[in-house]
């Protein structure tokens, strides 16, 4: 028996707080083992965002006799700048899955994978062209 | 958690190139790691015993946090990028 299938006498459903009610409305409650793992999935996105954050820190410190400013702040600003959509992109990831494991629904394609290929590519294009310019 | 501390002691380390706006890097990540590390065992048993009872509730709080904490992050280093 569900959550949403409850037997006159048992007892309520404990609830979810509101702003799981708001963000994660209807459905019933997946599989623990899937909550967890799309956790895991959501972490496992914060890890390479912060990489990408710490990252774009160290290279506008580390590089300063590699590149001209304007490129190294460029490439800095660019890292950074995708190290948060990462984080924002995993958390609706999450969200998105979390909806459709609730309501049995297919998952949702990952937006965050081509986002962070083609960010990749373009840094890498970048500091090539830089490195094979100088 | 590991991944936070490790991030905050590369933003130490860029302390003498960026100066002491770096440090509101270093006590957000630290910050973070600290709130993860002081409430892990009360979510680590929350979620052992929901998956005893086969009924574990998304812990989306925990999740908005930890992406905020990612873009406070990102906006402080472009801050100081920018700055510096």
């Amino acid at each position: 028996m569900t959550n949403s299938q409850q037997a006159p006498g048992d007892a309520a459903p404990p609830s979810r707080g509101k702003i799981a009610e708001r963000l994660l409305p209807g459905g019933e409650e997946p599989d623990p083992r899937f909550t967890l793992a799309n956790e895991r999935t959501f972490l496992a996105w914060i890890r390479t965002s912060l990489a990408l954050l710490a990252g774009g820190i160290a290279i506008e410190a580390f590089t300063s006799d590699l590149f001209l400013e304007p490129v190294r702040k460029g490439l800095a600003i660019v890292l950074l700048l995708l190290g948060m959509l990462l984080s924002a992109g995993a958390a609706l990831r999450w969200l998105r899955v979390e909806r459709s494991m609730r309501h049995k629904a297919p998952l949702p394609l990952p937006l965050i994978v081509p986002l962070l290929a083609g960010a990749g590519a373009v840094a890498a294009a970048v500091v090539l062209v830089f490195v094979l310019w100088r | 958690m590991l991944a936070l501390v490790t991030a905050s002691a590369l933003f130490l380390r860029w302390l003498p190139h960026h100066g002491l706006s770096i440090l509101l890097l270093f006590a957000v990540s630290a910050g973070a790691a600290l709130a993860i590390y002081l409430t892990q065992r009360r979510r680590y048993g929350a979620k052992s015993h929901g998956v005893s009872r086969e009924h574990v509730d998304a812990d989306i709080t925990a999740v908005i946090w930890t992406a905020f904490t990612g873009i406070a992050l990102g906006v402080l280093g472009i801050g100081v990028v920018l700055a510096g």
